[in-house]
């Protein structure tokens, strides 16, 4: 069984894609590869006029200011920055969900770090084969 | 078996990489970078802020199959040791 974490995510809010950026980072620097599915909102959040306007959060709206602040404070860079550098820096593939690519009208070439889009059936073969499976 | 505060002093240190502006997870992305650039053999001590990383190089270095030798505190960040192994 390959060393291998599978996020599936379906969100599009910034807190749990932070969330999920975080893990992927970690699990990067263990030497996991790492594979993304994003559905709906998710893949929402990937495309290119959206990905650095987004500010939607999933809870607490209303310490959304307060939580942003300390994460400068802290230095933690956006998600999507997160996402880049593990990208660079170890096996990661992003995939979007064809239902949903259909959905939104878009290409690979309309979404930010998309290395393919691809079926259900697929992705399910592939989370099969991973020691860690997250929907997010 | 990790060694003493005193023991890590006498080190001869290879590479300090010093994490202390990040968090979690950048001190670990970090590590990973720098171990590149330390001979096998070789040690590297990161500086982090963060308490988390105290208990994840340990688990890093393991699962890297390099060595963690121990850690120091220091007020307000953490110094911890690991040997290149391969």
């Amino acid at each position: 069984m390959p060393d291998k974490m599978c996020l599936t995510i379906m969100s599009g809010s910034i807190d749990r894609l932070t969330g999920a950026a975080v893990l992927v980072s970690a699990a990067v620097s263990m030497d996991m590869e790492v594979e993304i599915f994003l559905q709906l909102w998710g893949l929402h959040a990937f495309k290119k006029d959206v990905i650095q306007k987004n500010m939607n959060l999933s809870e607490f709206n209303e310490l959304g200011e307060q939580v942003a602040k300390r994460l400068q404070e802290l230095k933690l860079p956006m998600w999507y920055e997160l996402l880049k550098q593990a990208k660079e820096l170890g096996k990661v593939k992003i995939y979007a969900c064809s239902l949903a690519a259909r959905i939104w009208d878009v290409k690979k070439e309309d979404l930010e770090m998309v290395d393919e889009i691809i079926g259900a059936g697929e992705w399910i073969e592939k989370m099969r084969e991973a020691k860690i499976n997250l929907f997010i | 078996m990790s060694m003493t505060p005193e023991e890590l002093k006498k080190l001869k240190v290879d590479k300090v990489v010093d994490a202390r502006g990040t968090s979690c997870p950048g001190p670990l992305l970090a590590a990973k970078r720098a171990i590149s650039s330390v001979p096998v053999g070789g040690i590297m001590e990161v500086l982090s802020s963060d308490p988390g990383t105290k208990r994840d190089l340990p688990l890093w270095a393991k699962k890297m199959g390099h060595e963690f030798l121990g850690v120091i505190e220091e007020p307000g960040y953490w110094r911890i040791f690991i040997r290149r192994k391969k």
